[in-house]
């Protein structure tokens, strides 16, 4: 046969719905610190440390990122935010919220190494907590979590390491190109 | 290969509109046109349009090998100097390259000769992949087909299969144009495919991509993009004010940056030149080569960018150029043009009919079939749905 043995069709545009309704929950682990992560039964300090240095480093890139110290504190509270290592194109400082936790592969589900994210495929992540929602960790693409630290489960999509919030400065710099040739043609692909 | 004239499903449109099909009528001319079938045996399929596809594939692998070391090149392709770098960069580290649509003229007999290579934005994909295979299912299901026929076109499972290949991190974002359905419907259903694959992703316009202090591109609610997905041709990214920032965006883009070298009409005198007599492949040059006036028997003349037939002139010997059936006017061609020798569209019933064979990850998967009124297939075309019965 030379053709495609079966083809599911959503309506086009509905798909986002889709996905989430057949997302399976993943198992997780939540910690705001190291020393609470190696007293969870069956973790491993080792382990804990790791993820919890990868964790560190995905904020730096993850973090939501602002231009100013005020605009950070809206969204994250007084005193919640931090200077990042980032730089504007012409020499800014960037600010982003604390990390207050962070966000790794269970342990119990999944056989721990150290290094990898407990033996699951899941990258750890920082954890932030919002002005608005104090009680609840979110990710850095504002997925709200969980309340509590210890194992819990969340969706896999919450469970991927989350896209960046920034501080769009400009739009509108693509599709210039297109406008010139606009008015004859249906299509701007072929 | 024959033209069949068939019923048509009554409830067509209806089941067109259900699935988000609705550009399936253009400017109240029928785009969907299932009055008719193209009817292939499974040789003229495998022998003279899969693997030939595939085999001009490897060949245009070559084409860019070749060009992003070779500066001269490049600069004939009037690709701009400050993305050599850039593209060159996407090739060596193997930027995977989702999807294209080689055009072949073919009636049938004799070997295909591919017209051209649409590797950056091509459309009609979905009637391609989607609509074209539920045609195929209720033809069979309705007896409007005799039972046992196939169709060439494993299209849609081959899209989600290099989505899951892509090993994409992270969210992709999708982007087309404001202002055309035919577009938004392709990327649509592209990024249905993704989701199939299990990807998240979130569409938007590419008029409203935004830029971050960092120079990172931006989608509408201010959150980076790191994959993107773009219905958009590489030359007009290169020519707008963001382009600039594309080499530092750290944005792993579909397709590629190198599939500018293949889109580009420049691409049909380099196979000639590095493949010259291949019998898939007719005689082209760059309009200033002087062998361009060497093409016996008639030409046609290509801008070196252009989509649905824009700018394209047929010169044929003993016809002046001022008959206006064999131009189409647009606003291509300021970057120079090549010369292609003119091996005509076969009709069928009064159609000329062209094939495109796509290609999903490299890989040939199936066909799309469109008739113009005219020589030159143009935007105003007709789609086709074709079967495979000896």
């Amino acid at each position: 046969m030379k053709r495609s043995k079966s083809l599911k069709l959503f309506l086009m545009g509905a798909t986002a719905l889709t996905l989430v309704a057949c997302d399976e929950p993943q198992e997780v682990a939540i910690f705001e610190t190291t020393e609470q992560c190696a007293s969870q039964v069956g973790f491993d300090k080792d382990a804990c440390e790791s993820n919890f240095k990868t964790a560190q480093v995905e904020h730096i890139r993850v973090a939501p990122k602002y231009a100013s110290a005020a605009d950070c504190e809206v969204d994250f509270g007084a005193a919640q935010c931090e200077v990042a290592p980032q730089t504007t194109s012409n020499g800014g400082s960037v600010f982003m919220p604390m990390m207050m936790g962070y966000m790794m592969g269970s342990m119990i589900s999944n056989s721990a190494r150290g290094g990898s994210a407990g033996g699951s495929s899941m990258k750890s992540q920082p954890l932030y907590r919002s002005a608005d929602d104090r009680k609840s960790f979110r990710t850095g693409d504002n997925h709200k979590v969980s309340g509590k630290t210890g194992v819990t489960k969340v969706a896999s999509n919450v469970a991927r390491a989350p896209s960046t919030k920034t501080s769009t400065i400009r739009r509108g710099g693509f599709g210039a190109a297109a406008a010139k040739t606009a008015g004859r043609s249906r299509s701007y692909g072929g | 290969m024959k033209r069949i004239e068939i019923a048509e499903r009554d409830d067509w449109r209806a089941q067109a509109e259900a699935l988000g099909f609705n550009f399936h009528t253009m400017h109240g001319d029928p785009y969907w046109d299932e009055t008719a079938c193209y009817r292939f045996t499974l040789r003229q399929i495998e022998d003279d349009i899969e693997d030939p596809s595939a085999v001009i594939e490897s060949m245009c692998f070559d084409v860019v090998s070749r060009a992003v070391e070779d500066s001269e090149v490049m600069a004939k392709l009037a690709i701009p100097e400050s993305f050599w770098d850039y593209i060159r960069g996407s090739w060596l580290s193997a930027d995977k390259n989702l999807y294209g649509r080689l055009d072949f003229s073919y009636d049938g007999n004799g070997p295909a000769k591919l017209l051209e290579y649409n590797a950056d934005t091509p459309t009609s994909l979905y009637e391609s992949s989607a609509f074209q295979w539920l045609w195929l299912e209720h033809a069979l299901e309705r007896e409007i087909i005799p039972p046992g026929c196939d169709q060439f076109n494993s299209i849609h499972e081959q899209m989600v299969q290099a989505f899951r290949n892509f090993e994409i991190e992270g969210r992709l974002h999708l982007a087309s144009c404001e202002g055309s359905a035919e577009d938004e419907g392709t990327v649509r259903y592209i990024e249905e495919c993704a989701v199939q694959a299990g990807l998240e992703t979130t569409f938007l316009h590419m008029e409203n991509i935004g830029i971050d202090t960092n120079g990172h591109f931006t989608d509408g609610e201010d959150m980076g993009i790191r994959n993107l997905f773009k219905l958009y041709p590489w030359e007009w990214m290169m020519a707008d004010d963001f382009g600039k920032s594309v080499p530092q965006s750290g944005v792993t883009f579909i397709e590629p940056a190198w599939r500018a070298i293949l889109s580009n009409k420049g691409l049909l005198p380099l196979l000639w030149e590095m493949f010259e007599g291949h019998p898939n492949l007719l005689p082209a040059y760059f309009a200033d080569d002087p062998r361009a006036t060497d093409l016996e028997g008639g030409y046609v003349r290509k801008p070196l960018l252009s989509r649905e037939g824009a700018n394209v002139e047929m010169f044929r010997p003993g016809v002046g150029p001022g008959d206006a059936s064999l131009s189409v006017e647009g606003p291509y061609g300021a970057e120079g043009f090549v010369v292609q020798a003119l091996h005509p569209l076969p009709v069928f019933d009064g159609n000329h009919t062209v094939i495109g064979s796509w290609l999903v990850a490299s890989q040939p998967c199936g066909i799309g079939i469109r008739e113009d009124n005219s020589p030159i297939t143009k935007d105003s075309s007709r789609f086709l749905p074709h079967v495979i019965f000896d």
